[in-house]
């Protein structure tokens, strides 16, 4: 492999550089206002560094708040939605990318319908119809109600990263008789990895942060989720900002080292040299 | 919420109820009650269940993120605690949609409550909540600015003229003499600005609700005292983005001599700025006239849906007895004879009780969040210098009329 | 593609799932868009949430904020994710960093970057006025010329990773042999983007931009945290309107109505949109 012109490194350097800072600035200042204590918050002007870092916010978020309760909870309604979602959006996609039949542009409109109604109006009657399926306050109940959010956006992008696999590699494997499901699980999906991670992390970032359905659907604190619990920092005059942020630390830090490990994944050229020959 | 659709909530509620067995029970009361008074209503809770031992009380704590979406959302979809808590001012809608019962049973003893906080709750002659908690704001200063300033810090501004030489005077050496709020929510600067309508001899809309009358000289010229505070300079240059919170913690760093604000803010000052040499006055009057204060707070509510409403009254009758309505309380019981509980003779908070006497209810109108929602704009407009104090008030007059018209 | 009815088969699952979830608020906020609230057949509603200026200047704000948010953050992120595809060490650290604003929790986001651009405690006031770049310090959120101009500049530092993944997700599928043979026709860096790179994730690009586009007019969040709408409803967009008139005002009939309306107007701007890029696309 060629090595790159030291031009090519300096530019892209500089853009990492660029993009690092930017990405991190904010959160930066909200990893120092951490460790800070409450006096130093808000100074006028504004300290950069903690003059005494404190590890204190910490100490209350892990020992002396439902946050752990709530990582918990937080993690089975994402893991559970991200999941479902994949699945069901997986067999969707491949019938919209591989297959013409009639009113299958209005299908596919009718997946982007859900994303396109207001959270406000669909809260009330969203509630009604958990209640009648005796979901309310349950994992169940999060789960699927999560879908409105996830699955338009999972079948909508899944689609299109299945129209970039060439067909050819399919065919050929029809001709040697392979199933439609065989196809799917054991041809196109390897093929999709990319595309498939792009949307289990959209899935579970969107589940984990999701606010107003979790408050409303979630009364007791057996099945309430992280956001939540972020508001629970907040009382009617008073935030603890240091806690605030500690518990926004414990909230980001995991999910961006889950996608340190994922993220190997996204190597290209897997669909190399499948139009050869 | 009309008629149809209530029955298939309704419907849509028997049959969950029916289907399932039922969870809370004859006994079982669910109360709703905020995080910052958590463990006061905690120990109140397991008082009441040794005094009555078949009744247990299950407590969902709330948060004030998100809070109004989240009690509309319970009521409406027929999946309500027994007791919520809500502030004053949300009751209104409530009993207008039929979402909450009247509890004109709890309150035969009315005559020991605060007249304005009755008057929240009231709707076509009934009672849909009963009041614990009142409030009004007053002016907090700095005495030490006071000192610097060569202003004597026992004599604070009564009146209008001497608010304004007072909030000039302290205006130096990168201190700004007056905060006032025109950013956050809607409620921090009506809390601030309509009580100096009312103290000029105006108001917002007529007292029979049909006519909007806030382009009145009267009005225009306390609209106009209000902003004038941001104009002149003596409001920091974040006004606009500033509500109470943000206010307080300028006041905290120093930026800020004097700003409206309530007793709840006296804790967090002395915890941010132990050395901070805090005074309280109730708010300045224009010559001549008396002060008066908008009275916000806090008050209990049993929905229409509520599984155990027998219990959860006999439960708010217990919160709201003299003794524990003053212990519960964060800001002032709404209870009058609850007021001579020692915690409440704190001289810090001896400007904040007078202001109560002279404390007001917003005025019961359906349409009074988006009369605030305009009004608020209409503020908003004269401070990024869109529009001078009369037009403004003007076109805020307009939109609130079209309101009432609806 | 085959024209075989097991492509429905394949759909079926998720349309049950998500008809399950839209039928029923779709009837419901019909139903009340249409009947007041004692359940009277009424067009009033409608009248009466179109009238107040604040309707109008929402809808244009909201064009302003979709339009300058949806350009910024489909070129920012396409950028962002040619970069992330380049072979260099430090790659997945860096991959991994620009997750991050997306992954933030957006009320956090939002109150830190309202803290950064507060004209007094803000520390982005603090180092222009350090470095001797602002004489006087600058209202990020207090002018009204400048107020929509930050929103757009957060949410799109908030959304452009979202698009960085998915679109370096698309060009994992590149074939090296089209940048090989490229290369072999003499072309570099700018000529491999514009004629390699950039046609191959086109299907994506365009499904992510529609996205983008629908999130756009719904999203409050960030708003409604930093400006609540204002100031002087400089930053109002109609999301937050229906949001207002649902929770604050107890109108949920007109809230029901701007959302019928709401509605109407975004389906046809998707559909606009669905036609122009089905016009480009290879059967």
């Amino acid at each position: 492999m060629k090595k790159p012109s030291p031009l090519r490194l300096t530019i892209v350097a500089v853009c990492s550089i660029v993009l690092v800072v930017v990405c991190l600035f904010p959160f930066a200042w909200m990893a120092l206002s951490s460790v800070k204590k409450l006096d130093e918050l808000y100074t006028v002007p504004p300290h950069w560094l903690p003059s005494a870092p404190t590890l204190d916010h910490y100490a209350t978020v892990l020992f002396n708040s439902n946050i752990p309760r709530y990582f918990l909870n937080s993690i089975v309604i994402a893991v559970g939605s991200t999941g479902l979602s994949l699945i069901l959006a997986i067999f969707a996609a491949y019938g919209f990318a591989r297959f013409d039949f009639p009113g299958k542009a209005a299908f596919q409109s009718f997946v982007l319908v859900g994303q396109l109604l207001p959270t406000a109006a669909v809260i009330v009657p969203l509630f009604i119809t958990l209640r009648w399926l005796h979901l309310v306050n349950t994992y169940w109940g999060l789960i699927l109600v999560y879908m409105i959010i996830t699955l338009p956006l999972s079948v909508w992008m899944l689609t299109s990263y299945l129209r970039g696999i060439p067909v050819e590699l399919e065919e050929a494997a029809r001709i040697d008789g392979a199933s439609r499901l065989g196809i799917l699980f054991r041809i196109v999906v390897p093929l999709s990895l990319p595309g498939i991670v792009a949307v289990v992390v959209y899935a579970f970032v969107t589940t984990w942060n999701e606010f107003i359905f979790a408050l409303c659907f979630a009364t007791d604190s057996s099945v309430k989720t992280l956001p939540i619990g972020l508001a629970e920092f907040s009382t009617e005059f008073n935030t603890d900002w240091g806690g605030v942020m500690a518990a926004s630390l414990v909230m980001t830090v995991p999910i961006v080292l889950l996608f340190l490990a994922f993220q190997r994944l996204f190597v290209g050229g897997l669909t190399a040299g499948a139009t050869k020959g | 919420m009309n008629r149809i659709s209530k029955s298939l909530v309704f419907a849509t509620a028997s049959a969950v109820v029916t289907l399932l067995p039922t969870l809370a029970m004859a006994g079982q009361i669910t109360w709703w009650t905020p995080n910052w008074g958590e463990q006061r209503a905690r120990k109140l809770a397991a008082d009441f269940e040794k005094a009555n031992p078949d009744i247990t009380i299950n407590i969902e704590v709330t948060t004030s993120q998100g809070l109004p979406e989240r009690v509309l959302t319970a009521l409406q979809s027929g999946a309500a605690p027994d007791i919520i808590e809500v502030q004053h001012a949300w009751v209104q809608g409530y009993a207008q949609s039929d979402l909450v019962q009247p509890v004109d049973d709890l309150l035969k003893d009315s005559s020991d409550y605060n007249k304005a906080a009755l008057n929240y709750v009231t709707y076509q002659d009934h009672l849909y909540g009963v009041p614990y908690r009142v409030e009004c704001i007053g002016l907090l200063y700095n005495r030490d600015d006071f000192t610097k300033a060569g202003l004597d810090p026992d004599k604070p501004p009564q009146t209008w003229n001497d608010w304004t030489a007072d909030a000039k005077a302290l205006t130096r050496d990168g201190v700004f003499g007056m905060a006032i709020t025109a950013g956050g929510e809607v409620g921090n600067t009506i809390t601030r600005a309509l009580p100096l309508i009312w103290m000029n001899g105006g108001d917002i809309i007529s007292a029979d609700g049909k006519t909007a009358t806030i382009n009145t000289p009267q009005a225009v010229a306390a609209v106009k005292y209000y902003t004038d505070f941001f104009t002149n300079g003596y409001s920091p240059d974040s006004t606009l983005q500033n509500d109470g919170v943000a206010n307080r913690q300028l006041f905290i760093a120093g930026k800020v001599a004097m700003y409206q604000s309530g007793q709840f803010d006296i804790a967090p000052i002395q915890q941010g700025a132990p050395n901070l040499k805090l005074g309280a006055t109730p708010l300045p009057h224009p010559e001549g006239k008396s002060s008066a204060c908008i009275l916000s707070g806090w008050s209990y509510v049993i929905p229409k849906d509520a599984k155990n409403p027998t219990d959860a009254k006999k439960f708010i009758q217990f919160l709201n007895t003299t003794d524990n309505d003053a212990y519960f309380t964060d800001t002032f019981p709404a209870r009058i004879s609850s007021l001579q509980a020692q915690r409440f003779q704190d001289p810090l908070l001896k400007p904040f009780g007078a202001a109560l006497a002279d404390g007001r209810p917003a005025p019961n109108n359906p349409h009074w969040v988006q009369i605030s929602q305009a009004f608020f704009d209409g503020i908003q407009r004269i401070l990024t210098k869109q529009q001078d104090v009369q037009t403004s008030m003007n076109q805020t007059n307009d939109d609130i009329q079209s309101l009432l018209d609806q | 593609m085959a024209r075989s009815i097991t492509g429905y088969f394949f759909i079926l699952p998720a349309m049950i799932v998500l008809a399950l979830l839209i039928a029923y608020p779709l009837v419901y906020t019909v139903y009340l868009s249409l009947t007041n609230s004692a359940g009277a057949l009424t067009d009033r509603n409608f009248i009466n949430v179109m009238r107040p200026a604040a309707t109008a200047i929402s809808f244009v704000n909201l064009i302003y904020w979709v339009g300058a948010s949806v350009v910024f953050e489909v070129v920012l992120g396409t950028a962002a994710a040619i970069l992330l595809n380049q072979k260099f060490p430090g790659r997945g650290f860096v991959r991994s960093v620009t997750l991050i604003p997306w992954v933030v929790p957006s009320i956090v986001a939002a109150t830190t970057w309202a803290w950064m651009f507060h004209t007094e405690f803000g520390i982005i006031n603090y180092m222009l006025s350090g470095a001797g770049l602002v004489r006087q310090p600058v209202g990020w959120l207090t002018d009204i010329h400048l107020v929509m101009g930050v929103m757009v500049a957060i949410n799109v530092w908030k959304l452009f990773p979202f698009v960085a993944v998915m679109v370096l997700a698309a060009l994992q599928a590149i074939p090296d042999e089209l940048y090989e043979a490229a290369k072999i026709d003499g072309a570099n860096f700018w000529d491999e983007t514009l004629y390699v790179t950039l046609p191959q994730v086109r299907t994506v690009l365009i499904a992510v931009t529609l996205l983008l586009v629908i999130w756009g007019l719904n999203s409050i969040t960030l708003i409604y945290a930093i400006t609540q709408g204002g100031p002087a409803n400089a930053t109002l967009i109609t999301p937050i309107l229906i949001f207002r008139l649902a929770f604050q005002s107890f109108q949920f009939n007109q809230a029901a109505a701007l959302s019928v309306v709401f509605f109407a107007v975004t389906a046809v701007i998707v559909a606009i949109y669905m036609r122009i890029s089905r016009a480009g696309e290879v059967a």
